[in-house]
């Protein structure tokens, strides 16, 4: 994010995220119930676009801004965008290992990494909580400090 | 229906009540006044904390993918402008990875409360709730309020 193009001023509508994380709770849920790989792959995509182009590109962040949020009144309040994007990755990680999970014939392996996406999802949706943002500082502090 | 996929589903549901659960009930609690209180460790000295020029010094640790630091470093800010016994030390985990692990900060924002004699009062991590903050605060620097210059 720090070679993200001067001028762009990177936060979101808070209420966006949130809503995102509901519809990515539902996908994952009836995927699991499903048990389809294929589910889990286009969910997979979704955080892909989220993570790598921005929030702004984000299929659920793009019908929230212009199909939900117009119905719901003005902007309260806007945070910067790279925490939910950062957990965006985080997600893209479990999601792809699921759906490799179900499709490759391992669907005991896909259901735990689909899972483990789900309760953070499921966290963000509804206690605002980023259990992705949370496993940044862990993954920093594994890691040598940089010299 | 994939019957691993449903177990696997359950299972998710009920980890994600105990963590909302857990999360309620820790989550930004700050200690209390009168808690047990310890030496100020050296790697917060390291990070530039003077206890002495304050009656309360909070040590804000914080990243980059952390959206509630902003909120408390906000919160923090408005504290400041009407309790000048008030001193607060910002610092970014990442570029001080040594003092995070010796401190054993695992999650952002996590805040160490240091008084004036140089005493620990405790730490809290999670955004932490604004009363029990205000009220920490106040029963550092509250009769000292105005009277200061």
């Amino acid at each position: 994010m720090k070679n993200a193009p001067s001028g762009d001023v990177s936060s979101v509508d808070v209420r966006g995220p949130r809503f995102a994380a509901w519809v990515t709770s539902a996908v994952l849920a009836l995927a699991l119930v499903l048990g389809s790989g294929w589910l889990v792959a286009a969910q997979a995509v979704v955080f892909a676009v989220g993570a790598l182009a921005g929030l702004r590109y984000a299929p659920y962040g793009v019908f929230f801004r212009v199909v939900v949020a117009p119905r719901l009144g003005p902007v309260r309040e806007r945070e910067p965008e790279a925490p939910p994007r950062f957990a965006q990755l985080v997600g893209l990680l479990f999601a792809v290992v699921g759906a490799a999970g179900f499709l490759l014939g391992a669907p005991a392996v896909g259901a735990v990494a689909t899972g483990l996406a789900l309760v953070a999802a499921l966290l963000n949706a509804a206690t605002g909580f980023c259990l992705g943002c949370e496993l940044y500082l862990i993954a920093r502090r594994a890691l040598p400090a940089r010299t | 229906m994939s019957g691993i996929g449903v177990v696997v589903l359950v299972a998710a549901l009920a980890v994600t009540a105990v963590l909302a659960w857990w999360m309620r009930a820790r989550n930004g609690a700050v200690p209390t006044v009168g808690e047990e209180v310890a030496a100020v460790p050296e790697a917060l000295v390291r990070l530039g904390v003077r206890p002495e020029d304050a009656d309360l010094t909070v040590v804000q640790f914080s990243t980059a993918f952390c959206g509630p630091c902003r909120a408390t470093k906000a919160r923090l800010q408005q504290l400041q402008a009407t309790r000048p016994g008030l001193a607060v030390v910002h610092v970014d985990a990442e570029s001080h990875l040594d003092e995070v692990r010796e401190l054993d900060v695992r999650r952002t924002p996590t805040l160490f409360y240091v008084g004036r004699d140089g005493a620990l009062l405790g730490r809290s991590s999670g955004a932490p709730r604004p009363d029990e903050l205000a009220a920490l605060v106040d029963a550092h620097v509250g009769d000292r309020s105005g009277g200061r210059s």
